[in-house]
């Protein structure tokens, strides 16, 4: 599981978006991340893997394992669903 | 023949001709030595791909482009709007083409009369300097050629929208990010995209940012210049 090349993500007057900066860029392409979302999306962009995904978000956040397990599960099969993921 | 210009405040080289030569007259600016920005308008190169263009209209847009790119690089870029001044002080209206920037500003040279004119009517260059955000004529301002060469603070940018009734309100937020940032030219390349968006969040915290939903009386724009100015019409 890796992130398609040319995103960026970026803080735009206090949101977090992402966007391609592809010479093929689409506006529509543009999304919003949460907190969790910019947490998850920046340890995409080093390369980790679900498992790690979720070991990092219950280090992070107050969450139990099954928790964890969902919400990472959750946001990949979104950013899979938007076109975000190789 | 090579000339030299004074825009936006850089100093600029440029050879070039027709309509473009014609609508940067006033713009002409004795240089000795180095320029800011010297323009390389890639018409040439691309002249094939638009074979429905006119070279006047090909040299046009494409020395403008080469223009607002190098504009990024002092801190300025170029919003697809069209830039009224009332008392001194800048304001522009943005939108995708035929939405009604320019009904909507000449409304306002209607109101107001000698204390209004348009500073550009469709690609003001906005500058972020020590002082604030100013906004700026260009030789590149749409068909009308309505520009002046002059540095005016920039009061506000509000992102246009016809509709029966007039009403204005701060924007913020996903959206008005999308709105705004289909408007201000991104040039192709990672560093250029990534000014812009720097640029971008500044503009949004540092200048205020509205919504205006308006129809074509001279009453949008007087609620406009209320919220945008603070002041009665």
């Amino acid at each position: 599981m890796k992130l398609k090349e040319g995103f960026l993500l970026r803080e735009i007057a206090g949101e977090t978006v992402v966007l391609p900066t592809g010479d093929d860029l689409d506006l529509n392409m543009m999304i919003t991340l949460n907190e969790t979302g910019k947490f998850l999306w920046q340890r995409l962009e080093q390369g980790a893997e679900e498992a790690e995904l979720v070991e990092a978000v219950l280090a992070e956040y107050e969450i139990d394992a099954e928790g964890a397990k969902h919400h990472v599960h959750a946001f990949l099969e979104k950013l899979n669903e938007f076109g975000f993921l190789a | 023949m090579e000339k030299t210009y004074l825009i936006a405040g850089l100093t600029v080289k440029m050879d070039t001709y027709g309509r473009t030569l014609e609508q940067a007259k006033p713009y002409l600016y004795d240089v000795s030595g180095d320029c800011d920005i010297a323009i390389v308008s890639n018409w040439k190169v691309f002249r094939d791909e638009f074979p429905s263009w006119s070279d006047d209209m090909g040299e046009y847009i494409f020395s403008g482009f080469d223009f607002y790119k190098k504009l990024l690089g002092y801190d300025g870029m170029m919003v697809h709007s069209s830039a009224v001044v009332v008392d001194g002080t800048a304001y522009l209206f943005t939108a995708d083409s035929g939405t009604g920037k320019s009904t909507h500003t000449n409304l306002w040279l209607k109101q107001f009369g000698d204390r209004a004119y348009i500073l550009n009517d469709d690609k003001p260059a906005i500058r972020r300097e020590k002082d604030g955000w100013f906004a700026y004529g260009t030789p590149w301002s749409g068909k009308h050629d309505l520009s002046r060469n002059i540095r005016v603070p920039l009061g506000g940018v509000a992102v246009l929208n016809r509709a029966e009734e007039n009403a204005i309100a701060p924007f913020a937020g996903v959206e008005a990010i999308q709105q705004l940032l289909k408007q201000i030219n991104r040039p192709k390349g990672m560093d250029c995209r990534v000014k812009v968006m720097e640029l971008l969040d500044l503009l949004m915290k540092e200048v205020p940012i509205w919504k205006l939903d308006c129809n074509m009386e001279v009453e949008a724009a007087q609620v406009a210049y209320g919220a945008m100015s603070g002041k009665d019409a």
